[in-house]
């Protein structure tokens, strides 16, 4: 634009510069001429004098031709600057004489601005940055996948199908398979380093696994393929972080050694800071590594295909796309399904082998949520520019006599529209400066706030690019609220705006008013019935009764070395001394163990037979959640015995096989009988049976938003495992007693790591944390935008009851009543916000569908949800017209008519 | 003109100017005319570098210029010292005054 303008100036100028120019030189000769004819000079020889005076006239010329055009320029430029500077100076008085205007518009844009900002670097820093592999793009994660009706469920992997998939793919470079399981780190340190036994996250993988993920160790070597076999000398790649807290980050470390669950390992390499694989829950794999161990899987390939505990990354080969790979697996399953009719082809579900892209497996539970909150922050940086751009119409309307002043002055059009982009931009820098603030500060809350569930959040911080769309959010705020009412004012004819003062030209400016507020207030139902919805769904969450007590009580882990508890007879000595004499640590009421822990984050299922009900062919056989239990469990959890009784220790390895069953179990497959001394197997239809003594409560499990399956719990001594976790129930501060906790075990096994402590609330509240973490984020964005609504509609309240104060003024003067009046500017500021409210529903209504992933016993068309909202936005809407129709009702006939 | 005389003139020109400048503001041709007369004719401008000079103070900001009347009431070019010019009027002077002395020095050994 300027550019075009200097050019139109130049071709102007050019003519007169040159012309100024030889004037400039034609009047000195003349009057050299003129002064050598006085001097006695003959008027030619007087010409000829002068010129051989100027020497080599049209050099001279062009020369100063070329200088002026120079300093022409500079000129300009200068001009410019100083105009500039002018605007600048004459803004900043603007904005002083009017601080509530300057203030309310530059929190109003700095907080849009800072919203979306800190919400655009957690987007970026989880859907949009590349993953920490290379090529990640080409990393798949492959599942069995199980149809039914509309849903599918991934499922992990059995080492023959891996050990299949292998042979058989045409699409991928390389295939790995990983394990999980707990690892206890003991016993050789470097140096000053932390020493204390420790339960890190292991995984015990493919020596490929790095390959597929294209990331090498940032010391050492990563795993070769003789390192998988049976028999090879066993090795151990670490993650950063177990290496800085045992090994003090010593790069002496490779070729030592590090014992994992009692077997000494020698450590090949480090894997660099950011990558511990896996960096993000993928399927069942959730916990971020410690430490790796090789094992060719593939190997394995003599279990029962019904063993299926694997996960599969498989890297593409360069060019294949995913249809080719989704094919190509699909011919692999075919050939399943053919070879093995019996697990593969059930009637009741369909099977297949199915490919997710590593992405989409590591965001995908987040991604809608995310694109949810971002919609948020694009309606609320819309409700922030409205309001602003409601603000500067106001302005505008106040300041036409002073345009209509400069104008009349001989301020040309464009030095005014300039001097109004100049405010709008200082506005725009002030609230951009104030933005980043909001936006570095918030991000910290919000990476504070994570529940630890949301891939690569921790890594989020206010980068460069996030600065960059701060920026361009602010460039459009400021133009979006300067350009409009910049070019309006401009059109002000002088003559009108001067004669009529104030109220000509108001009407269709009102209209775009009111259509302002009203998509203001729908946007603020949008956002407040987001919010609403997801604090009723947090709200039921909470009121979910989960079959067990979270009242006080410490939780722990031990998993017990196979090294060292080589027989079922150690394990349980093990523990029963450890539950006894942790019962005797005072202010512990109960204690018992119990694996997996409701809401330790682990799970445990298969199928069961139920005796006299056997399972058709091709049918699916019951299936249910997996527990073993020390004698007690039920009354450290405070679950609730429906009938029978609780473990004994009698219920050892020589007595009669019992277990304890859930209500649901007992009236799916009892139905109106007594259940105790029923008979229940894990092993087929032909037993060996266990007995059932006693009924409880179900338990939420895995948190109060899924129920889970009907459940089984067998006796710990009948059905001895290496993990096992500890509940004790304390009537003091469950924290309290850690100490005296770890000392007992301690005294019992110097090297046993204690891991996973917790006191019950923190499980209880880590399983709503991400819900927690929603409903805060909505409820924060809800309450900046009713603030931004209430603000954007007292201010236009206020603005047409100045505008129509001498008609007010008229009726009051003709007899009408305050109350009239009051009601007249109330009804104009309800009709508004009635109209928006009525089209907020509507869009929520569309909208909230978009929400029904994240709800808990909670409709996206919550009736309550909506009436509240509605309601409380209308309170709102009548307390802002309520204001200004006070100030009406006020108003003096008198002076309203002499305005 | 040769060439070694004018890179003198050239120097002095500018000096030249800016003094004439700080009597007032003057005209190019007033300028000329004010030079020769205070120099008696010993430093006769040479018309055609006065101009290019003037023009290139002015991009230099030393002087810079407005429009009045010349004698005989036509629109003519009007040119006045900045601070600028000011300042560089007594720098260059001082140098100058360095110069003489260094010169006389030199060519009348005492």
């Amino acid at each position: 634009m300027r550019q075009l303008l200097r050019s139109g100036a130049r071709l102007f100028w050019r003519r007169s510069v040159d012309d100024e120019v030889d004037d400039e030189l034609t009047e000195h000769i003349e009057m050299l001429v003129r002064r050598l004819e006085l001097e006695g000079l003959s008027p030619e020889a007087a010409r000829e004098a002068a010129a051989r005076r100027f020497g080599d006239l049209t050099m001279v010329r062009n020369e100063c031709r070329t200088l002026a055009h120079d300093v022409e320029e500079q000129m300009i430029r200068q001009d410019f600057w100083q105009q500039l500077r002018q605007d600048v100076a004459y803004g900043t008085r603007t904005l002083r004489r009017a601080p509530l205007y300057t203030i309310i518009a530059v929190l109003t844009l700095a907080i849009g601005i800072g919203a979306s900002a800190s919400i655009f670097s957690v987007v970026h820093a989880v859907l949009l940055r590349a993953l920490p592999y290379r090529d990640a793009d080409r990393v798949v994660a492959v599942w069995n996948a199980y149809r039914q009706g509309g849903t599918v469920s991934h499922t992990a992997i059995a080492p023959a199908e891996f050990a299949d998939v292998m042979d058989q793919n045409r699409s991928f470079d390389a295939v790995a398979a990983i394990s999980r399981g707990a690892a206890n780190l003991t016993g050789s340190c470097g140096g000053s380093a932390s020493c204390e036994p420790e339960r890190a996250n292991g995984y015990t993988v493919s020596p490929s696994l790095f390959t597929v993920l294209g990331t090498a160790p940032a010391l050492g070597r990563a795993f070769t393929e003789s390192d998988g076999a049976a028999g090879a000398e066993p090795v151990a790649l670490l993650s950063h972080s177990v290496w800085r807290r045992r090994f003090g980050g010593d790069s002496a470390v490779i070729g030592r050694g590090i014992t994992v669950n009692g077997r000494l390992r020698t450590i090949v390499g480090v894997m660099p800071a950011e990558v511990r694989f896996p960096d993000a829950p993928i399927g069942f794999l959730r916990d971020r590594g410690d430490i790796w161990m090789p094992n060719a899987w593939q190997n394995n390939r003599g279990e029962e295909r019904g063993n299926q505990y694997l996960g599969f990354l498989a890297r593409m080969r360069p060019g294949t796309s995913m249809t080719e790979v989704r094919t190509d697996l699909e011919t692999i399953s075919t050939r399943f399904r053919a070879a093995f009719p019996d697990r593969y082809d059930p009637s009741t579900v369909s099977w297949a082998l199915d490919a997710i892209p590593l992405r989409e497996q590591m965001v995908g539970d987040v991604r809608r949520p995310l694109l949810i909150v971002m919609g948020a922050v694009v309606l609320l940086m819309l409700i922030a520019c409205a309001n602003v751009a409601h603000l500067s119409l106001a302005r505008g309307a106040a300041r036409r006599q002073e345009f209509a002043v400069r104008t009349a002055l001989g301020a040309g059009r464009m030095r005014l529209v300039r001097q109004l982009l100049t405010e709008s931009l200082m506005l725009g820098a002030m609230s951009g400066v104030l933005g980043i603030a909001i936006a570095v500060g918030s991000t910290r809350v919000l990476v504070r706030l994570d529940p630890g569930m949301i891939p690569q959040l921790d890594a989020t911080r206010v980068n460069g690019i996030v600065l960059v769309f701060a920026l361009l959010a602010t460039l459009f705020c400021a133009l979006l609220v300067g350009v409009v009412p910049a070019l309006r004012q401009s059109m002000v004819s002088v003559h009108d705006a001067i004669r009529a003062g104030r109220g000509a030209a108001a009407q269709p400016r009102r209209r775009v008013r009111s259509v302002l507020v009203v998509a203001e207030v729908a946007m603020a139902l949008v956002i407040l019935v987001g919010a609403g919805l997801l604090t009723r769904s947090f709200l039921a969450l909470q009121k979910v009764d989960q079959g067990f007590s979270t009242g006080p009580a410490l939780t722990f882990a031990v998993t017990l070395p196979r090294a060292r508890y080589d027989s079922a007879a150690r394990m349980i000595a093990f523990h029963d001394r450890l539950q006894s004499e942790l019962a005797s640590i005072p202010g512990v009421e109960a204690v018992s163990a119990i694996d997996p822990l409701p809401l330790g984050g682990t799970s445990w299922s298969g199928t069961f037979h139920v005796e006299g009900q056997p399972t058709a062919r091709g049918a699916e056989a019951p299936h249910g959640e997996y527990n073993v239990a020390l004698p007690g469990f039920i009354d450290a959890l405070q679950l609730r015995l429906v009938t029978g009784r609780d473990f004994e220790v009698t219920d050892g390895p020589g007595a009669p096989a019992v277990a304890i069953v859930d209500e649901s179990l007992a009236a799916q497959y009892w139905p109106g009988e007594d259940p105790l001394g029923k008979r229940i197997s894990s092993n087929g239809d032909s037993g060996p049976w266990v007995t059932v003594i006693g009924v409880v409560r179900h338990v939420h499990r895995s948190g109060p938003k899924n129920a889970g399956e009907p459940q089984i719990y067998f006796a710990y001594r009948q059905r001895v495992q290496t993990p096992l976790s500890y509940v004790l129930r304390t009537t003091v501060d469950p924290l309290s007693i850690v100490g005296a906790v770890r000392s007992q075990v301690a005294s019992l096994d110097r090297d046993l790591p204690v891991a996973r402590v917790a006191s019950m609330a923190t499980l209880e509240s880590a399983a709503l944390a991400r819900d927690r973490f929603n409903a805060l984020i909505f409820l924060v964005f809800a309450g900046t935008a009713l603030l931004l609504a209430a603000i954007g509609l007292y201010g236009v309240m206020a603005y047409l009851v100045a505008q129509r104060q001498a008609e007010l003024g008229l009726r009051l003067a003709l007899g009408g009543g305050p109350g009239d009046v009051a009601r007249l500017v109330i009804g104009d500021g309800m009709r508004m916000a009635l109209l928006g409210i009525v089209l907020g529903t509507v869009a929520s209504l569309a909208l909230g569908r978009a929400l029904d992933q994240l709800l808990y016993g909670t409709k996206p068309t919550d009736p309550v949800t909506y009436a509240v909202i509605a309601a409380t936005l209308a309170l709102v809407a009548l307390l802002a017209s309520a204001i200004p129709a006070l100030r009406a009702m006020k108003a003096d006939p008198v002076d309203a008519l002499r305005a | 003109m040769p060439d070694s005389n004018r890179s003198i003139l050239q120097g002095t020109l500018d000096l030249l100017i800016l003094k004439t400048l700080s009597w007032g503001p003057r005209h190019g041709y007033a300028i000329a005319r004010w030079i020769e007369e205070t120099t008696d004719d010993v430093m006769r401008i040479e018309e055609g570098s006065l101009y290019p000079a003037l023009y290139r103070m002015q991009k230099r900001g030393w002087i810079k210029s407005g429009w009045g009347e010349s004698d005989i009431g036509k629109r003519i070019r009007i040119y006045s010292l900045t601070p600028a010019g000011r300042a560089e009027l007594r720098a260059q002077s001082a140098q100058w005054d360095v110069m003489v002395k260094a010169m006389a020095r030199v060519l009348r050994p005492a």
